[in-house]
């Protein structure tokens, strides 16, 4: 103990100095607490804007946030992005941090989710900044809930099979009709590409970890993932046979194991069989086209869905690529809407972003773009163009909680891949999950 | 003998006792008015950041998510008082149960694998190696990356299916698994990580094993006792306390593991929830599916988990563990 009175006496003497120092001290960690947030004083406005992506969106959003900067230099933009599997994590944290973005993607899964629940700022009231008029009305009000705006669709889409006819060739298989095709074609087709190059290339990517094809098929069979009510509108059979041409797709080798399908769906599109140039055919949005044909640097081309002609009616459907919303809780969101409209309007923006966020919902865009688009872009706008006509209708909009199907996705194929679930009892498991987390069981 | 419990327990005592002497005699020789309050002030000064930090990051939130776990609390909008529901719902949540079931299997087969490393690894530095220092540091090392997502991303390239293991393995002529992408060996991955990290535990017990007088083993030697007496009847018991220790601070660490099962599952606990660790579902929960007072609620399950097994633990204690003293 007598260490401890020994060194009293000289601490005494530097009392003050003491507690100067630890008044320092705690208005340091004050400070340094507080000092997150400090707007710029020289009248410039930061704003964030948050996307999902793969590597050639990223690169091409800085260029266009450098376009608008140079034309509003009141307004500086920081781009915040990641790929799909966490952008969902990262908002939902940020947003119950109110710390969101000021500027966001959104997706139809999830607009409806964040906008009822007051995180969305109504779109609809910016009159003058934002200008809505050269939308196309096929999607112009996809982004409405109850009157409220909470999204603008960034552009058209369409779920299809990408196809590399390269590895077709070296399997010496000939491309299929995609007018015509069955899906019992299709499985031919994938298990025969496996065989014939003795697992090298692998016929199909599973097509099961994205229920936009289910509703492809859903649709085909006169029925749909959800109905207008949000309830679901399929059979237990229609999935059934649904899952069951991945089942013949995993024991005819034309599609990876379930261990690899793991793998390659966690990288994203970056690590698709088709970016790897390790397989035939990849089913992936048509916006996707260019960013696969780059990774893969091939000439991808866009076919129909299987069994388009075979069943009851077509099942494509057209769908809002993206919604750019702008967050409830921005504290600046006329610029933030004055963003949104670049994005929408401006043809600058237009001639850098193409169809990568789906083919311009702006119909003025579209036409600007439309003459000089690279190969990839120009196949998949061309594509879209040739569907059109034979597209029955659209889809009501998902459910509140239909972003959880995402994963209810993943999981219930994952099930079924290694074996722990048989067709008929994935399509048990997926709809009972599907109806617990959007209600409506 | 002095433990490192005790140890710490007996500095802890010093300080505790120690600041108030010096204040005695100092009041009584100190002849300007207003020291103890400079002395107050100052104390609070120092004192003020940690305690403002102690309110607004542990105990706030901490009652806060009390709260919520009887609300429906759902991250964005308003929440509504439901009472128990949410604890009612995790009794037919069969991903809960499955989530349960993943954390146990990893904390039961990782701590004991773990401390059992870290002992052997503790008995072989403790023979005066040269270099010991380096050994010490180069061991202790994984300790402090395992938790890191870097290590996690490492960890998800090296037993990927064209990953390090299996290129090891393809060399002799073995076909390996994708081991992460594996419902049967994903979970078994995430265990060897586990086990990896044994540094911390091991620096602990090297400590321990430099405390046991060396006169009970030549004691035991001159009596004929072989290595494998000694370890059990003079290292095993005079180790007790530190083995209880590490395993207390170890089992609670392994059922709070979510970094290394986030990353080397991307998040979705898969493939089929082999690795969805309770903390990572619990975050879906929270983050993921909105569903903010019901993973409120699991939290408050799994400090009531651990809460139990650290109250068995310390009641079982009486019975194995031996202070010497």
């Amino acid at each position: 103990m007598n260490h401890h009175s020994g060194r009293a006496l000289p601490q005494r003497r530097r009392r003050p100095l003491l507690v100067t120092t630890a008044a320092a001290f705690a208005l340091v960690m004050a400070a340094t607490a507080c000092g997150g947030d400090s707007g710029s004083d020289d009248g410039v406005v930061e704003l964030r804007f948050s996307w999902w992506g793969a590597d050639d969106r990223h690169a091409t959003m800085q260029e266009v946030i450098e376009v608008f900067e140079e034309q509003n230099p009141d307004i500086r933009i920081a781009g915040d992005y990641t790929d799909w599997g966490s952008y969902w994590d990262r908002l939902a944290t940020s947003t119950a941090a109110n710390d969101a973005p000021d500027i966001l993607m959104q997706e139809e899964r999830y607009l409806r989710e964040y906008g009822q629940r007051g995180a969305l700022a109504d779109l609809s009231e910016f009159g003058d900044h934002l200008d809505l008029s050269a939308l196309d009305p096929l999607v112009a009000e996809t982004g409405e809930l109850e009157g409220q705006t909470f999204g603008i669709p960034t552009g058209v889409n369409a779920y299809a099979v990408l196809a590399d006819p390269q590895a077709f060739e070296e399997a010496g298989v000939e491309m299929p009709d995609d007018t015509t095709w069955t899906w019992d074609d299709y499985v031919e087709i994938a298990n025969e590409i496996s065989e014939a190059t003795d697992g090298e290339l692998v016929g199909v990517q599973s097509m099961a970890y994205n229920e936009s094809g289910f509703q492809i098929f859903a649709r085909q069979h006169g029925e749909n993932l959800y109905a207008e009510d949000g309830t679901l509108a399929f059979s237990a059979e229609t999935m059934t046979s649904w899952f069951e041409i991945t089942s013949a797709l995993l024991e005819g080798g034309g599609q990876p194991s379930a261990a690899e399908s793991v793998e390659i769906e966690a990288g994203g599109p970056d690590q698709s069989v088709l970016s790897t140039n390790q397989g035939a055919m990849a089913h992936f949005w048509t916006n996707q086209l260019g960013g696969i044909s780059e990774s893969s640097g091939r000439d991808i081309e866009l076919l129909r869905y299987p069994g388009e002609t075979e069943n009851e009616r077509t099942g494509m459907y057209l769908k809002p690529a993206m919604f750019y919303s702008v967050s409830a809780n921005s504290e600046h969101p006329e610029e933030a809407a004055r963003f949104v409209d670049f994005m929408l309007n401006n043809e600058a923006a237009a001639e850098l972003t193409l169809s990568d966020l789906g083919l311009p919902s702006n119909v003025d865009m579209r036409e600007h773009i439309l003459d000089d688009l690279p190969p990839a872009d120009e196949r998949s706008a061309a594509f879209l163009e040739e569907i059109t006509g034979d597209i029955v209708d659209g889809n009501p909009p998902p459910p509140i909680g239909a972003g959880e199907v995402v994963e209810i996705t993943k999981r219930t194929s994952d099930a079924l891949g290694f074996g722990d679930l048989t067709p008929e009892e994935a399509a048990e498991q997926f709809m009972n999950e599907v109806s617990e987390a959007t209600g409506s069981s | 003998m002095t433990t490192l419990l005790h140890g710490k327990s007996r500095t802890a005592d010093d300080s505790g006792t120690g600041a108030k002497p010096p204040r005695a005699p100092r009041k009584a020789a100190a002849s300007r008015g207003g020291n103890r309050r400079y002395e107050n002030l100052a104390a609070l000064g120092f004192l003020g950041p940690w305690f403002l930090g102690l309110v607004l990051i542990t105990a706030g939130p901490l009652m806060a998510s009390l709260y919520f776990s009887f609300t429906d609390y759902n991250l964005i909008g308003d929440h509504q008082w439901v009472g128990l529901e949410n604890y009612e719902r995790m009794l037919s949540d069969s991903r809960l149960h499955s989530a349960l079931r993943v954390t146990f299997v990893y904390v039961f087969v990782s701590v004991p694998l773990q401390l059992a490393m870290a002992l052997a690894l503790a008995m072989v530095l403790d023979r005066g190696l040269r270099g010991l220092a380096l050994y010490r540091s180069v061991y202790y090392l994984p300790s402090l990356l395992g938790g890191s997502v870097a290590v996690a991303i490492l960890w998800r390239q090296v037993f990927g299916a064209d990953g390090l293991i299996n290129q090891v393995l393809a060399f002799f002529g073995i076909q390996g698994e994708g081991w992460v992408s594996h419902p049967d060996y994903a979970l078994g991955t995430l265990i060897v990580l586990n086990v990896w990290t044994f540094g911390a535990p091991m620096v602990i017990f090297l400590a321990g094993l430099r405390q046991i007088p060396a006169m009970y083993y030549e004691a035991a030697a001159v009596d004929g006792a072989n290595p494998v007496r000694r370890f059990w009847h003079i290292t095993v018991p005079m180790l007790t306390p530190i083995i209880f220790f590490n395993l207390v601070l170890q089992i609670i660490n392994a059922f709070q593991t979510f970094t290394q099962a986030f990353i080397v599952s991307g998040g979705t606990g898969g493939p089929s929830d082999s690795t969805l660790f309770f903390t990572l579902y619990l975050y879906q929960r929270g983050f993921g599916a909105f569903d903010m007072g019901y993973a409120s609620a699991m939290a408050w399950l799994l400090l009531m988990i651990i809460g139990g097994f650290t109250a068995v633990n310390f009641l079982a204690s009486k019975y194995w563990v031996f202070y010497g003293d």
